[in-house]
C-alpha cells in the first residue's frame, strides 16, 4: 500500500520506480515546458537585434563548443559516480561527484566569461529582444546548473559524513537524472542557439 | 434569443442586423450555426426533461434498473456523428473565413485638389489611448512606411473619431496602434480586428447605405477603454467627394474677435498636442510629432462626436452642444478619466471662462457642419 | 522483517527540530500533513476567496446595472474586474478542485496518503501565501488592473507604472509553485500507490480526471511561469520581451499566456466532470455509461487542449492560415466533450433517479455546460468570432462553463462527500434552496449576456452609455447576481445549521448513498489512518460489487450489508507520518520575498531566512516524533530533493509491507 523510497513492491500496480525517482521524472517533464517556452521565445527573437550586435556577429562557437564539451563530460563523470557507489566504492564515488561539480563549475565559469565578453562588446540584457531572450534562456539554464552543483556538493558532504552509502545510491541516481537533464537541455540550446546559422547584421 | 434581441428598440452596435455585405456574409454563416446550436440545445434539454419526468424515483419499487455498462456502437456513433457534423461546418466556416480575409477592392476615382486620382481605397486606422485616428493617402499605401506609428508619413487627410467612407466600395483598412493593443469594430459592417503597436493588420469595411455606423474599442486598453468609441460615416460617392474637398482645405482665418482670441489660446496651449492644418502643421518640424498626442482639429465641426467618439458635438436641431463642449474644455479628466501627465488623455487646461468662450468660438470656425441626417443618426440619447 | 538503517541521527541539531505532536486545535491544522485535513484547508480557504470574488462580482453588477454607473470609478472598476477574474480562476475553482483531489484521490485509489505528505502541506500553504499576497495589493491601494489576462504592452511599466501588475505576476508565480508541486505529488500517488489489483482502468472516473488535470498542470504551469518571468523582467529590469518600441512582439505574451490559458480551462472543468461522473451513477442506481469512452474522452480533451490556444487570438492579427488551423482544431475539441454529455444522459436514462441535492447539481452541470459548450462551438467559427469575441457573448459562454459547469459540479461534490468528510449530511431541504436559487440566479445573470454580447456590448467596460439598448438586460443580470448571492448564503446557512444539528444527532453511519467507489469502505467521517487493511481490487466500482451481485435472471441482488463490507476504522495503532512545521514556515517566507521585490529588497532578507531555515529544518527533521507510537514503518514522505535530501532521514526500507495503512 504505502510506498517507501525503495522500489515499489507488493501491489503490482505501481510503475516499478520508487516514489522519489518517479517524482524526479515528473518534475523533469515540467522542466521541458519551462525550457520549451524560453527556447521558443529565443527562436522568435533571434533576428530582432535592433541596432545592437546580431547573434552571428557575436557568438564564439569554438569557445562555446569547448564549454559544451566540458558539460557533456560532466555527465560522464556523473555516471561514473553512480556506478562507483552502486558497487560500494565510496572513495571513487566522492572523486567523481567532486569532478562532476568541478566540471559544472567550469562550465558556469565559461558562461560568466562569455556573458561579460558580450556585455563589453555591446550586447547587454536590455539591448534588444534578441539579447533579452538570449541572456534569459542561458541564464535560466545556468541557474539550473548551479542548483545542480549545490546538490552535488550536498551529496559530497553527506558522503564525507558517512551517510551516503551503497544502499542510498538511488539518491545519487536521482540527482544524476537532474544533472543529465540539464546537460541535454544544454545540447538543445547549444544546437538551436549557436550551431544553427544565426542572422548577422 | 433572436426574438428577444429584437426587443431592443435601439441597438446601434447590434451584430445581428448586418448592414453591409461583409457583415452579412458573417451573419449568413453564424445564423445557421445558431440554429444548429439551438436544435442541439432543444434535443439535450428535451432528453433531460424526459429523464427528469420518466426516470425519477417515485418509490414505487426498490428494484434496480438494468445495469447497462455502455453500448460500444452507440458511443462510436455519437463520437463519429458529431465529428462529421463538425467537419461539414468546418468547410463552410473555412470558405467564409478565407473570403473574409481576402480583399477585392476596386479603385475609386477621387479628385484630390482638383486632380483626378485613381485611389486604391485604403485607410490607415491608428488606435491610441483613448481615441482613433484615420489617415487617408490618396496615392495608395505602396511606399507608405507604416512601421513607426509615431512617425507616420504626412497624409492627405488626418481626421479622428469618425471615419468617412463612400458607399458601395470595399475599403481596405490598415490598422495599427501607437501604444497598447486596441480593437477596431463597427459591428454593423464587419467583425473586429486588433490594433497592435508596431504591426499593421489588414482588414476591410464596406457600407451600402449612407448613414452613421457605431463602433467601440473592443480590446481592453486601460483606464478609458469603455470611452474609446468611433463611428463610420458612409456617404454617397458624390458627397464623399465633397467631403474630401472640404477636408483638404486648411483652416480658415477667423475674423471674429472672440475666435481670434480663441486662436491665440489654441496656439499657446492646445497646439502642444492638437494640430490645425495651416496653423501648426509645419511638416519641416514633423507635424505628426505633435499630432500623435491628440486629434487633428482642422475640421472638427465636420464631425458629430469628439473625445473618443463619446460626446455629441451637436444637438438634434443642429446647434452646437455647448454645455458639453465647455465642460470638456473646462476639465476634461472629469468628463473622461485620463492620465494626462503621461500624455494619455486630455488634461484640465486651467482655462478661464472667458478663454473657454473664446476657444469655443475658434473651434466653431474649424470645418463645416455635416448634414442634419448625420447629426440625427449620431444621437444616442 | 523491518530493517532500518539509522545512520546518523543528529539528536537535536542546532535547536529543537522535533516533529510537532498536536492533533487537536489550531496547531494541528497548521502542522498537519494529512491529505484529508489539507483538503479541508483548501476547501475552506477557497470558499473565503469565493466570497471575496463574489463581492467583486456584485460590485461589477452594481456598477453595470444602469448606464453611466457611478458606483465605481473607471480605475477602481478595472481593478475589481481584474481581481474578480484572478480570484475566481486561481483562488477559488482551482483550490476547490484541489480540495476534492486531496481528500479523495488517496482514498479512491486505496492509499493511506499521497506520495509526499509534507510536500502536500507545502502546496497548500504556498497557495495560501500567494492568495493572501495577491489580495494584499488591495491594502496597498494598488490592486492589479490589467485584466486577468494581463495583455502586453498595457501591463508593461510604461502603461502600468504602479505596483499592481507586480503583485499580479509575483502572486501568480507563488500560486503556480503550489499547483506544480501538487501536480507532481498526485501523479506519483496515482501511478505508484494504487491498491492491490487496481489497474488504471479500474480507477474511478474522478481519479482519472484528476490525473489528466495534474498532467495538464505539470505542463501548463511552466509556460505561464515563463510568461510571468518575462513580464517581471520587462517591468523591473528593462528587458525587451513585450516592448514594441524595441522591436518586440506584444503577441508573444498572448501566445505564452494562452498556451497556458487554454489547458487551464480544462484544468478548471475536468475535476467537476469527474465529480459528476461519480454522483450521477450513484443516484441513477446504474453504472456510468461507457466508462472507457469517458476515460478516453478525458484524455483526448487533455491532449487536444494543447492545440487550440489561438482561438483566443482570432482577431489579434496572427494571419488567416493560423486562424483557420485553430478554428478547425477548436471545432473538433467539441467532440470528446459532447461524448461526455451524451454518456451522462445515457447513464441517467433508464435509471431510478433520486433527485436529491447532489444529483440536482450534477444534472445542472450537464444542462448548463451544454449551453456553454454550444456557445463555445459558435465561437469556434473564426468569422463568427470576429463579431463575438471581446463581447458579453463570450462572458456568457465562459460563465456557463465555469459557473454552470465547474462550480455546480463542485457543489454536487460538497453535498455528496460532506458525510464522508464531516460525518453528517448537509440538509437536503436547504440544499434544494441552495441549488434552485443558484440555478435561477445564474441563468438570470448570464443568460441575457448572450443577448447583450450579440447586441454589441463590449467586455471590460466600466460603463455604457444609454441609447445602445443595454439597459434592460444589465439590470436583469444584476438582479440575478443577487439571487446567486442568496443561493450562496443558503449554502453557508446549510453548513452551519447542519453542523449544529449534527452535534445532537447520531452520526450518519456507513455508506449513506449506497455508493460505488473505494472511499466509502471507511466509516464516516474517514478515520485519520484511512483504511484498516489494504483492499484487494478486482473490478471497477469494487465497493459496489462487494455489496451487490446478480441472481440467475441477471437482476441485481444485495449480497452483503454495509456493515459486512465496510471497514470499522479500528486499526488506530497504524503508524502515521508525523506533522511538520516546515511547510508553513517555508510558505510564510514567500510573501516577504514578494513584497521585498516590489518595495524594498531588505524585505527579501527575512523571507529568504524563513525559506532557507525551513529547507534546512525539513531536510534534517527526524522522520517520526521519537516519542510517538511505533507501528509498522511506512512512507517517510520521500526523500526531499532539495540539497540532495541528506541528513537523518533513514535509508529506504526493505521491509515486507505489513498490511496496515
Amino acid at each position: 500500500m504505502a510506498d517507501t523510497a525503495a522500489v515499489s513492491h507488493g501491489h503490482g500496480t505501481g510503475t516499478g520506480l520508487s516514489n522519489n525517482k518517479l517524482l524526479m521524472w515528473v518534475f523533469l517533464g515540467s522542466e521541458c515546458l519551462l525550457f520549451g517556452g524560453l527556447i521558443s521565445t529565443y527562436l522568435i527573437y533571434r533576428s530582432r537585434f535592433g541596432d545592437g550586435p546580431a547573434p552571428g556577429d557575436i557568438f564564439d562557437i569554438p569557445f562555446t563548443s569547448v564549454s559544451s564539451f566540458v558539460l557533456l563530460m560532466s555527465s560522464l563523470t556523473m555516471v561514473l559516480a553512480l556506478a562507483a557507489l552502486q558497487r560500494g566504492d565510496i572513495r571513487n564515488n566522492r572523486v567523481w561527484l567532486l569532478t562532476t561539480a568541478l566540471l559544472g563549475s567550469l562550465f558556469i565559469g565559461g558562461q560568466v566569461y562569455e556573458f561579460t565578453t558580450f556585455v563589453r562588446e555591446g550586447l547587454g540584457y536590455t539591448t534588444s529582444p534578441f539579447s533579452s531572450a538570449f541572456f534569459t534562456l542561458t541564464g535560466f539554464h545556468g541557474v539550473h546548473v548551479s542548483l545542480g552543483i549545490l546538490m552535488l556538493m550536498s551529496l559530497l558532504i553527506s558522503s564525507l559524513r558517512g551517510t551516503l552509502t551503497r544502499e542510498r545510491s538511488e539518491t545519487v541516481e536521482i540527482v544524476g537524472l537532474y544533472w543529465h537533464f540539464v546537460d541535454v537541455v544544454w545540447i538543445f540550446i547549444f544546437t538551436v542557439i549557436y550551431l544553427v546559422p544565426s542572422p548577422t547584421s | 434569443m433572436l426574438a428577444l434581441s429584437g426587443c431592443a428598440s435601439n441597438a446601434p452596435l447590434d451584430t445581428l442586423e448586418p448592414q453591409g455585405p461583409i457583415s452579412r456574409s458573417i451573419d449568413s454563416l453564424s445564423d445557421p450555426i445558431f440554429l444548429v446550436a439551438g436544435i442541439v440545445f432543444v434535443i439535450i434539454f428535451g432528453a433531460t426533461a424526459v429523464i427528469w419526468w420518466k426516470f425519477r424515483d417515485d418509490h414505487s419499487t426498490d428494484e434496480f434498473p438494468e445495469q447497462i455498462h455502455g453500448n460500444f456502437r452507440v458511443e462510436i456513433g455519437w463520437t463519429i456523428g458529431p465529428a462529421v457534423i463538425m467537419a461539414v461546418i468546418a468547410v463552410f466556416a473555412l470558405i467564409s473565413h478565407f473570403e473574409l480575409n481576402s480583399s477585392d477592392r476596386t479603385d475609386i476615382q477621387v479628385a484630390v485638389d482638383g486632380t483626378a486620382t485613381s485611389w486604391d481605397p485604403e485607410i490607415v486606422v491608428v488606435g491610441q489611448q483613448w481615441w482613433w485616428e484615420f489617415r487617408y493617402y490618396f496615392d495608395g499605401l505602396d511606399g507608405v512606411d507604416l512601421s513607426d506609428p509615431r512617425n507616420l508619413p504626412p497624409a492627405d487627410i488626418v481626421t479622428a473619431n469618425q471615419m468617412v467612407i463612400p458607399t458601395g466600395s470595399e475599403i481596405g483598412l490598415s490598422i495599427t496602434s501607437r501604444d497598447v493593443i486596441h480593437s477596431f469594430w463597427i459591428p454593423a459592417l464587419n467583425g473586429k480586428r486588433d490594433a497592435v503597436p508596431r504591426r499593421v493588420s489588414p482588414w476591410k469595411i464596406e457600407a451600402e447605405v449612407p448613414g452613421l455606423y457605431f463602433g467601440q474599442c473592443t480590446e481592453f486598453c486601460g483606464l478609458s477603454h469603455s470611452r474609446m468609441r468611433m463611428q463610420t460615416v458612409a456617404m454617397e460617392p458624390a458627397d464623399f467627394q465633397a467631403w474630401v474637398d472640404r477636408q483638404m482645405r486648411p483652416a480658415v482665418e477667423p475674423n471674429r474677435a472672440a475666435a481670434q482670441r480663441g486662436r491665440e489660446v489654441f496656439e499657446g496651449q492646445c497646439a502642444r498636442c492638437h494640430v490645425v492644418n495651416g496653423v501648426n502643421d509645419d511638416t519641416s518640424r514633423g507635424a505628426d510629432l505633435v499630432a500623435n498626442a491628440a486629434p487633428n482639429l482642422t475640421h472638427l465641426m465636420s464631425r458629430t462626436t469628439y473625445a473618443g467618439g463619446i460626446f455629441n458635438l451637436y444637438e438634434s436641431d443642429g446647434t452646437l452642444n455647448r454645455p458639453q463642449l465647455e465642460a470638456w474644455l473646462r476639465n476634461a479628466p472629469a468628463e473622461k478619466p485620463a492620465y494626462a501627465e503621461g500624455r494619455r488623455g486630455m488634461p484640465a487646461m486651467g482655462l478661464s471662462e472667458g478663454q473657454i468662450d473664446d476657444v469655443v468660438a475658434y473651434l466653431q470656425t474649424l470645418g463645416e457642419a455635416p448634414t442634419l441626417d448625420i447629426i440625427a443618426a449620431t444621437e444616442v440619447e | 522483517m523491518t530493517e532500518t538503517m539509522e545512520l546518523e541521527a543528529p539528536a537535536r541539531p542546532l535547536g529543537a527540530y522535533t516533529r510537532p505532536k498536536a492533533n487537536t486545535g489550531w496547531r494541528d491544522w497548521v502542522t498537519t500533513i494529512d491529505h484529508k485535513k489539507i483538503g479541508i484547508l483548501y476547501g475552506a480557504a477557497a470558499m473565503v476567496f469565493f466570497i471575496i470574488g463574489g463581492i467583486e462580482a456584485l460590485l461589477i453588477r452594481l456598477q453595470l446595472a444602469t448606464p453611466d454607473g457611478t458606483v465605481l470609478g473607471a480605475d477602481t472598476y478595472n481593478r475589481v474586474f481584474t481581481m474578480h477574474g484572478v480570484t475566481m480562476v486561481f483562488l477559488v475553482i482551482m483550490p476547490l478542485a484541489a480540495a476534492f483531489a486531496n481528500y479523495l484521490l488517496p482514498l479512491q485509489v486505496g492509499a493511506r496518503d499521497v506520495a509526499f505528505p509534507r510536500l502536500n502541506a507545502l502546496s497548500f500553504w504556498i497557495f495560501l501565501a500567494g492568495a493572501v499576497f495577491l489580495n494584499m495589493s488591495w491594502i496597498f491601494g494598488d490592486a492589479p488592473d490589467g485584466g486577468w489576462f494581463a495583455y502586453a504592452p498595457n501591463t508593461g511599466m510604461v502603461f502600468s507604472p504602479g505596483k499592481g501588475m507586480d503583485f499580479y505576476a509575483i502572486g501568480l508565480q507563488i500560486t503556480g509553485i503550489a499547483s506544480l508541486i501538487s501536480a507532481m505529488n498526485l501523479i506519483v500517488t496515482v501511478l505508484n500507490m494504487r491498491a492491490p489489483g487496481m489497474t488504471l482502468f479500474k480507477m474511478p472516473v474522478f481519479t482519472w480526471m484528476i490525473l489528466v488535470v495534474q498532467f495538464l498542470l505539470l505542463f501548463a504551469i511552466p509556460v505561464i511561469t515563463v510568461a510571468l518571468f518575462l513580464l517581471m523582467f520587462d517591468r523591473n529590469f528593462g528587458s525587451n520581451f513585450f516592448n514594441p518600441e524595441m522591436g518586440a512582439d506584444p503577441l508573444l505574451w498572448q501566445h505564452l499566456f494562452w498556451i497556458f490559458g487554454h489547458p487551464e480551462v480544462y484544468i478548471l472543468i475536468l475535476p467537476s466532470f469527474g465529480i459528476i461522473s461519480e454522483v450521477i451513477p450513484t443516484f441513477s442506481r446504474k453504472p456510468l455509461f461507457g466508462y472507457p469512452f469517458m476515460v478516453f474522452s478525458g484524455i483526448a480533451i487533455g491532449f487536444m487542449g494543447w492545440g487550440v490556444w489561438a482561438h483566443h487570438m482570432f482577431v489579434s492579427g496572427i494571419g488567416p492560415i493560423s486562424v483557420a488551423a485553430f478554428s478547425v482544431s477548436t471545432m473538433f475539441i467539441a467532440v470528446p466533450t459532447g461524448v461526455k454529455i451524451l454518456n451522462w444522459l445515457a447513464t441517467m436514462w433508464g435509471g431510478r433517479i433520486w433527485f436529491n441535492t447532489p444529483m440536482l447539481f450534477a444534472s445542472g452541470v450537464v444542462s448548463m455546460f451544454t449551453i456553454g459548450g454550444l456557445s463555445g462551438v459558435t465561437h469556434s467559427l473564426a468569422p463568427a468570432d470576429t463579431q463575438q469575441t471581446d463581447t458579453y457573448y463570450i462572458v456568457a459562454h465562459f460563465h456557463y462553463v465555469i459557473f454552470g459547469g465547474a462550480l455546480l459540479g463542485i457543489f454536487a461534490g460538497f453535498y455528496f462527500w460532506w458525510p464522508k468528510v464531516f460525518g453528517h449530511l448537509l440538509s437536503d431541504k436547504l440544499g434544494k434552496w441552495n441549488f434552485w436559487l443558484m440555478l435561477v440566479g445564474f441563468n438570470m445573470t448570464f443568460g441575457p449576456m448572450h443577448i447583450l454580447g450579440l447586441q454589441g456590448m463590449s467586455r471590460r467596460i466600466d460603463s455604457y452609455s444609454p441609447g445602445f439598448g443595454f439597459e434592460f438586460w444589465n439590470m436583469f443580470a444584476t438582479i440575478g447576481a443577487f439571487i446567486i448571492a442568496l443561493g450562496v448564503l443558503a449554502f453557508i446557512v446549510n453548513v452551519v445549521m447542519s453542523a449544529r444539528r449534527a452535534r445532537h444527532e447520531p452520526p450518519v453511519g456507513l455508506d449513506p448513498w449506497d455508493a460505488r467507489s473505494l472511499e466509502w469502505f471507511t466509516p464516516n467521517p474517514t478515520p485519520v489512518h484511512n483504511f484498516d487493511d489494504d483492499i484487494q481490487v478486482e473490478a471497477l466500482d469494487e465497493f459496489w460489487h462487494r455489496k451487490y451481485g446478480e441472481d440467475e435472471n441477471g437482476k441485481v441482488v444485495r449480497v452483503a450489508s454495509a456493515e459486512e463490507v465496510c471497514q470499522d476504522g479500528s486499526a488506530t495503532d497504524t503508524h502515521l507520518p508525523s506533522p511538520s512545521y516546515w511547510p508553513v514556515v517555508l510558505a510564510a517566507g514567500l510573501p516577504f520575498v514578494g513584497l521585498g521585490l516590489i518595495y524594498t529588497l531588505w524585505l527579501c532578507v527575512p523571507g529568504a531566512v524563513l525559506i532557507l531555515m525551513a529547507i534546512y529544518g525539513w531536510s534534517f527533521e527526524p522522520v517520526d516524533d521519537p516519542d510517538g507510537p511505533h507501528g509498522h514503518h511506512h512512507d517517510h514522505g520521500g526523500d526531499e530533493l532539495v540539497d540532495g535530501g541528506s541528513g537523518a532521514t533513514p535509508a529506504e526500507e526493505t521491509a515486507e509491507e505489513a498490511p496496515v495503512g
